[in-house]
């Protein structure tokens, strides 16, 4: 496991799972998995914490859940982005970008 | 059936979370799915386990947290909302139980007699466009409906502009289905455009043709729905088949709609051609009666309609004797109106019953609601202090309001069918359709609307008073608008309910006069037969009085049996033979140069009618068993038809020629007046033809009258016993007298009962309401009751201060409700019989009633004041 894993940003989590889960539904463990593969590794999903995540976005409404066999035939929990969770992903993503994009602007100055 | 269950499960998370088990199975799959590639990794299952729970961090952690996810999306939730309502409905049982049960009194009654009276005033008749059919024609002394005659219909039907099509049809007569199991039916005869003109066809086979309806054609029939039901098991292959109806073969071409209802809403078995030749119709003066109705062109007006069609009325009033011309009106009104006639306003009654009912319930969940809220207040201002917004906390409140009105009105909807079906076993026949009224999708999606509306509106109000400092301290400062509030809602739920008490009372009086009005004759111990024979068997005359004649003779010999009489029609009301005083020939006078001289009312009777019914033959003598014999006619006049047509001269003796033609007939007696038009009705001039023993004076229809010395219910057994031994093929109706009275109060009875129903249930919630509050300005007033005490107040002054407050309520209460009823009686005047619309002696009734009940509701919290302990009272500030 490469030591230089990077912290995850308060709130950004909520927006990687969104993101995830857009493509495909995907139980928790496919997320985390996901996540840690698409950012080259840099970004650690802590299971203490995913795992309240999803079901944090399940009780609002943003995804929901199904149980069905998983890739080696065993009972997974799968969830899926719900219509809610789409808009909600696009205001993130919105969200996201002016963030980074004002981050950017300020280091960039200094 | 999985996907259900799937559907079910996701709705229960989503309610209560996921299962503790649920969450286990996925961070358990977790840490496996982690395990297994630890030992790709290399390592042995043990260590591959053990690192995979370390690189999950504390699993107990994560479950919890899971959990706690679900916990503070409802605290945000409409859900949350909810089953936070329920705990706190739960902890006050008495007013969850108090307010449901008021709602749902309210939404059950209201959807109820909704339900009723929307059949009677607002639904649509079963026919295509029904808003543009109107029923045609001359309203005269002669028949209370509009009708036409043969002779001048014809007429019309080629000239008249104003409608697409006009048709008629010539009532209801009684048919006998002449085959195995003989059946007695209602036969119905029709134009062929019967149906076309209300704008409906059969549910098989096809109308009549108009070579059809021709006299002489073969005959075809339409059968009823539930005829084709019963008689040939609702077999499709119906249509072509040949049934026998009064001993003649008829085809079978069609199957009516299973809804399909006449005009006038009675009832028919069979539709027939009327096959009545219209040329000889038209040579024909008056001609065959028939009801006529028509369907409106596109864009004609009622009122365009009318004056259309005048001068054809005025060319058919041509030909009216002169004399008769002044009583002779045309009349063209919508099928609606002819169908409900008088319905129509005892539906209105009801109605503004109902709504005045749905508001006294209305208010009193307000005022229960207020209630709630003041108590409340404290918790409110709690939250309030604790940072929930003025949003949120009104978003609780109604979403409380909406669970209470959602559970009433689920309990409403039941109390609704339970009550339409009282009302459908109690109503009399009289009530048109009321037989199919049933709790439509309309009628509850209204309860749940109205539930919906006031439970919002009940729940925002209180929520609108900002909680302050003060309450937070938990004194009990409750704000005045409240409290006003609260007064306002209880004086004006009791001025609604003595309005309704009020029309209840009337209603009352009105049925009390109706029942206790002398009728002029006895009905103790009697039983009537009414006897219709079929035209098959009993076709001729000689037939029919055979047939009665021996049924008299065997009546007379069953024991007790002791007067049996033979009449074709009864009093006080229903059927009975009418003409026009101006078509009796009085023998030595000239007819009379104007006017109809309105309704006489007549019957055929045997000797024994009079002192069956106890009518007292005041002048001359009774007929006698030997006038039977007599080849000779004698009538009995009634006293109101004596002094109008002999006054100041001796009837008896003076000979009458009731027809203007046919044989002459002596008068021998004076009979007492009797009530003859039913029991609210005009009564009308009476005379009786004596009944001989000669065929020209019978006809297949008779009414027996037997009185007995023992109990009606076996004698009625007795007489249908007899009925059937001379011939099992005749129908037989019996009733005892007295039933046959009483139903013709049915109908007030009907009104009243339902009237009464409502005032109780309005003042029994006025009185909880009143009760409610005064109990709350005790509990609010606790502190000064003990100050008032300690200083030496006396148990009768803390009674009266505290009821001083709910007398000016009810007299407030009774005071506006009193004058919106006077104002109010004049719309029930109509229905009432012998009433005044202010009559005094109910309103000083309804108030009385009212201050009693409401001087209880006060006088319990009141007494409960001086339970006050003075050192407790003190304590508490």
């Amino acid at each position: 496991m490469p030591s230089e894993s990077t912290e995850l940003l308060q709130g950004t989590l909520d927006l990687l799972i969104l993101k995830t889960l857009a493509l495909q539904p995907m139980h928790g463990w496919g997320i985390a998995q996901r996540i840690q593969q698409v950012s080259q590794e840099l970004l650690q999903v802590g299971q203490g914490s995913l795992y309240p995540a999803l079901h944090r976005l399940e009780a609002k409404g943003w995804i929901t859940s199904d149980w069905g066999p998983s890739e080696n035939n065993r009972r997974a929990k799968f969830y899926s982005l719900t219509r809610q969770g789409r808009k909600q992903l696009g205001a993130e993503l919105k969200n996201w970008k002016r963030i980074a994009s004002a981050i950017a602007l300020v280091i960039e100055e200094g | 059936m999985a996907r259900h269950a799937a559907g079910l499960r996701r709705l229960l998370s989503r309610l209560f979370g996921p299962t503790n088990g649920d969450v286990d199975e996925e961070l358990s799959y977790h840490i496996a799915r982690q395990t297994e590639l630890n030992i790709a990794a290399g390592m042995t299952p043990e260590e591959a386990e053990r690192q995979a729970l370390i690189s999950f961090g504390g699993v107990e952690k994560a479950r919890e947290e899971c959990h706690q996810q679900w916990a503070a999306a409802r605290m945000h939730s409409l859900v949350g909302d909810l089953q936070y309502a329920v705990r706190g409905l739960r902890r006050a049982p008495a007013f969850t139980i108090v307010t449901v049960l008021t709602f749902a009194i309210g939404i059950g009654t209201t959807t109820a007699v909704f339900s009723v009276v929307d059949r009677i005033l607002f639904r649509s008749l079963l026919y295509y466009d029904a808003s543009r059919l109107v029923s045609v024609g001359i309203v005269a002394p002669i028949e209370p409906q509009e009708f036409m005659l043969g002779y001048s219909y014809y007429e019309w039907q080629d000239h008249q502009t104003p409608f697409k099509s006009l048709t008629s049809w010539t009532g209801i007569q009684s048919c006998d289905l002449t085959e195995r199991n003989a059946l007695r039916l209602a036969c119905a005869g029709v134009e062929a455009s019967f149906l076309p003109t209300l704008g409906i066809g059969p549910l098989l086979g096809r109308n009549f043709t108009t070579e059809e309806d021709r006299p002489n054609a073969p005959k075809v029939v339409l059968i009823s729905y539930s005829l084709w039901r019963s008689r040939h098991g609702a077999d499709p292959s119906v249509v072509g088949r040949v049934i026998s109806l009064d001993g003649k073969p008829a085809r079978i071409i069609g199957v009516l709609n299973k809804d399909f209802e006449l005009p006038t809403l009675e009832h028919a078995d069979v539709l027939e051609p009327e096959a009545i030749d219209p040329a000889s119709q038209r040579g024909a003066n008056p001609g065959r009666v028939r009801w006529a109705f028509a369907r409106l062109k596109p864009g004609v007006s009622i009122q365009q309609a009318t004056a259309a069609v005048e001068p054809l009325f005025e060319q058919m009033l041509a030909t009216v004797p002169p004399q008769f011309r002044k009583e002779v009106h045309l009349r063209v009104r919508p099928l609606r109106d002819r169908q409900l006639h008088d319905a129509k306003q005892a539906a209105w009654i009801l109605l503004g019953a109902v709504v005045l009912m749905l508001m006294i319930a209305c208010a009193n969940v307000a005022s229960l609601l207020l209630a709630r809220a003041a108590a409340r207040h404290r918790e409110m201002a709690i939250r309030s202090a604790l940072g929930a917004s003025r949003l949120r906390i009104a978003r609780q409140l109604v979403t409380e309001s909406l669970a209470i009105s959602l559970l009433g009105c689920a309990v409403g909807c039941v109390i609704g069918a339970v009550l339409l079906h009282v009302f459908i076993s109690i109503a009399p026949e009289g009530v048109p359709l009321l037989q199919k009224a049933h709790i439509d999708l309309r009628v509850a999606l209204f309860a749940v609307l109205a539930s919906l509306v006031s439970g919002i509106l009940f729940g925002v109000a209180p929520a609108m008073q900002r909680p302050n400092a003060e309450s937070l301290a938990g004194r009990n400062i409750i704000g005045v608008s409240n409290t006003r509030a609260r007064q306002l809602l209880v004086i004006g739920q009791i001025a609604a309910s003595v309005v309704l008490l009020a029309g209840a009372s009337l209603m009352m009086r009105s049925l009390w006069n109706l029942e206790q009005q002398p009728l002029g004759m006895s009905t103790r111990q009697l039983v009537t037969a009414s006897i219709s024979l079929g035209e098959l068997h009993y076709g001729k005359p000689q037939q029919a009085m055979n047939f009665f004649q021996q049924l008299e003779a065997r009546l007379r010999k069953l024991p007790g049996v002791e007067i049996v009489a033979i009449s074709d029609s009864l009093p006080p009301g229903g059927w009975h033979h009418d003409q026009i005083y101006a078509g009796i020939r009085i023998e030595g006078r000239p007819l009379p140069a104007a006017g109809t001289g309105g309704r006489i009312a007549w019957r055929w009777v045997t000797p024994e009618y009079f002192s069956a019914l106890d009518i007292p033959v005041v002048q001359g003598s009774p007929f006698s068993e030997s006038d039977r014999n007599s080849s000779e006619h004698f009538i009995i006049v009634s006293q109101s038809l004596a002094r109008y047509m002999f006054p100041n001269e001796d009837p008896v003796g003076r000979h009458l020629q009731p027809g203007l033609e046919g044989p002459w007939y002596t008068v021998v007696g004076l009979a007492a007046d009797v009530k003859n038009g039913g029991l609210t009705g005009a009564e009308e001039p009476e005379y009786y033809r004596l009944r001989r023993n000669q065929p020209e004076d019978w006809g297949r229809n008779a009414t027996l009258i037997v009185k007995t010395a023992f109990a009606p219910a076996t004698t009625e057994r007795w007489i249908r016993d007899e009925v059937v031994t001379l011939d099992n093929a005749v129908p037989v109706q019996t009733e005892t007298m007295s039933e046959r009275v009483s139903r013709f109060a049915d109908r007030p009875r009907f009104e009243a009962a339902l009237l009464s129903f409502f005032g109780l249930a309005g003042v029994l919630l006025a009185a909880i309401a009143l009760y409610g509050l005064i109990s709350f300005l005790v509990v609010q007033r606790t502190a000064e009751i003990g100050v008032r005490m300690a200083l030496g107040a006396s148990k009768g002054n803390v009674v009266r201060l505290m009821a001083s407050q709910g007398v000016g309520l009810i007299a407030a209460g009774t005071f506006i409700g009193l004058v919106t009823a006077l104002f109010g009686a004049r719309a029930v005047s109509a229905v009432l019989f012998q009433v005044r619309p202010t009559d005094p002696l109910s309103f000083l009734t309804v108030a009385l009633l009212l201050a009693v009940i409401a001087g209880v509701a006060t006088c319990i919290p009141a007494l409960r004041a001086t339970s006050v302990q003075p050192m407790d009272a003190l304590r508490r500030e």
